[in-house]
């Protein structure tokens, strides 16, 4: 009976893979179909979407931007991710928990809420729209994420390490780049790769704080307003290869890293 | 080789006299220590995590925004009130409430079983696989995953060629633009918050109080309803936290898998920035109600659940 239970649920979990994978699948099979017309059935193939993709100025000056801001946040994110998730660590001290609400807060707050605020937010700053608005936009949303991934490792690492390095008359400076940093190195990478996803992606806040220039998520949303093309799904696929070969790549090589140390 | 270079370093760094002078003025005491690493990540959360919070609320009081040069800000609640005064507003707010708690609801339902599933029917190190499989579509972009449902259920997309091919229609049905799209795509997005914290409680079940309920006659189903579910409570509290606030919160998804029937309460509020300032008080007090109704919906699903604080994390 138990083996027949198992069995349900095997196929139950199979037809969710399918269900997750099966809408991507198709979306990459019309990028080769040679026709205008997004739909079955698929008649013959071609990669003309692709050639117009990497001569199309405007979608490869969109995936640059993207990347630029993507890797501007992420080393912002890292830089404060990682002195927060310290000044969270294993110490305490009153108003911790206060504190750590704080840091948590851009992570759970509603998308659109998130957008409005940072738009009403950098108005009273004095901060144009733009460039410096998005990084610091993407920035203030990855900070929770990055903190929380840096600070689980850090919460784990045996204290008998700091000490021996006490002991051995390391002062805090040298104990923290020679012991605490190289055994967080998986988590951060973990994180930085996790950033540069989540900044890449992001929709929301470069949608309410641009200027002129669309991030790539952006001009694909304008274009999918204005109707269905094979080019998008051209773009979409060569940055879905990109991603998840990303993706991939950082969780094999965390999971390595870890099981090293 | 490179150890020896970098103790070389690190012992010159330490015996170097500058160091040592700034060594003893900033790190000698613990408190100083904390004090020097604290100072930046703390001005970063108060200016930036609380900041734009601080300026919505403040602009949804302001009549005007933005201010004329040399005039003082006059504070109302007419913005608050506005939203009270017109069908057009409340509608949205409303259908957004009950249709992120719907598909929260189904998310919860359709992700338990594949959560039980990895985390109780598949040997330790399968598990990882079977998770990872799942967590490949998450590295895709999720514009590009929403235009992915609108490939799939277009009216000559895979959903309708499939169910013709089957023989069950003759015509396309139109799934696109109604609820169904949008519920379709909302829970395409968000089944990963709800499958990883559902994952790890259940994980952390104890396969011995299974058997032993087993072993003293509880069948399947009182085994689910006694065990599991109640032991699985706090991956079911953080999942549909999630899922809820995920949902409430899309704003390009309604926009582009919706139709008219079905403007969400995102779209309303967004609606206000697209125009020149004018209208940005009514915008921010719009975001205000929608964010304090939303974490007070999570505050009493947390209370239900037998959960004093929100611990999200």
């Amino acid at each position: 009976m138990a083996g027949s239970r198992n069995w349900m649920l095997a196929s139950l979990y199979w037809a969710f893979a399918a269900y997750l994978f099966i809408p991507i699948a198709v979306m990459v099979a019309m990028s080769f179909k040679d026709s205008r017309f997004i739909g079955f059935p698929i008649e013959s193939w071609t990669l003309q979407w692709y050639v117009v993709v990497v001569q199309d100025a405007q979608m490869m000056g969109a995936f640059g931007y993207s990347v630029l801001i993507a890797v501007a946040a992420t080393v912002l994110s890292l830089a404060v991710g990682l002195l927060a998730a310290l000044m969270l660590g294993p110490a305490r001290y009153l108003g911790k928990t206060v504190l750590f609400a704080v840091m948590c807060l851009p992570a759970v707050i509603p998308g659109v809420i998130s957008g409005i605020s940072l738009r009403l937010f950098i108005r009273e700053i004095g901060l144009e729209p733009g460039t410096a608005a998005i990084i610091l936009g993407h920035t203030v949303h990855n900070v929770p994420f990055v903190t929380i991934m840096i600070l689980t490792r850090l919460n784990a690492m045996p204290k008998s390490q700091v000490e021996a390095a006490k002991d051995l008359g390391a002062d805090e400076v040298v104990t923290f780049f020679r012991v605490t940093l190289p055994f967080l190195m998986p988590a951060v990478f973990g994180a930085c790769m996790f950033s540069l996803l989540i900044s890449f992606d992001d929709f929301i806040r470069s949608f309410f704080l641009g200027g002129y220039e669309p991030t790539l998520p952006v001009l694909i949303f304008s274009m999918l307003r204005s109707g269905m093309s094979p080019e998008i799904n051209a773009i979409s696929t060569a940055v879905l290869i990109v991603t998840a070969g990303l993706g991939l790549y950082a969780e094999r090589y965390t999971r390595r890293l870890r099981s090293r140390t | 080789m490179s150890s020896r270079e970098a103790v070389s370093f690190w012992g010159r760094l330490v015996t170097h006299p500058a160091y040592q002078a700034v060594q003893r003025v900033a790190l000698a005491t613990p408190a100083r220590r904390f004090a020097l690493l604290a100072l930046v990540p703390l001005v970063w959360m108060l200016a930036t995590h609380l900041g734009p919070l601080v300026a919505m609320v403040r602009i949804s009081l302001l009549e005007a925004y933005p201010l004329t040069a040399g005039e003082a800000p006059v504070m109302t609640l007419a913005n608050y009130a506005s939203f009270f005064q017109e069908r057009i507003y409340l509608q949205p707010f409303l259908r957004t409430l009950v249709f992120s708690a719907l598909v929260t609801v189904a998310t919860l339902v359709t992700v338990f079983p594949i959560a039980y599933f990895i985390a109780k029917c598949v040997p330790g190190p399968r598990q990882i696989r079977l998770l990872l499989i799942l967590l490949v579509p998450f590295w895709v972009s999720y514009i590009i995953r929403t235009f992915a449902i609108m490939v799939v259920l277009g009216n000559r997309g895979a959903l309708n060629i499939a169910l013709r091919e089957l023989g069950l229609i003759d015509l396309p049905i139109p799934f696109m633009y109604t609820y169904f799209s949008l519920a379709f795509g909302v829970l395409y997005l968000t089944v990963l918050y709800m499958l990883l914290p559902l994952y790890a409680a259940i994980e952390k079940i104890d396969d011995r109080v299974l058997q032993a309920a087993a072993d003293l006659g509880a069948g399947p189903l009182t085994r689910f309803r006694r065990i599991v579910l109640p032991l699985s409570k706090d991956g079911i509290a953080s999942g549909c936290t999630l899922v809820f606030l995920l949902s409430t919160g899309y704003y390009a998804v309604p926009l582009l898998l919706g139709g008219p029937d079905t403007t969400l309460f995102a779209e309303t509020i967004g609606n206000f920035f697209h125009v020149a300032g004018d209208r940005w008080p009514t915008g921010a007090a719009f975001a205000v109600i929608m964010l304090t109704t939303s974490l007070v919906a999570v505050g009493l699903f947390l209370r239900l659940l037998g959960r004093g604080g929100a611990r999200l994390v």
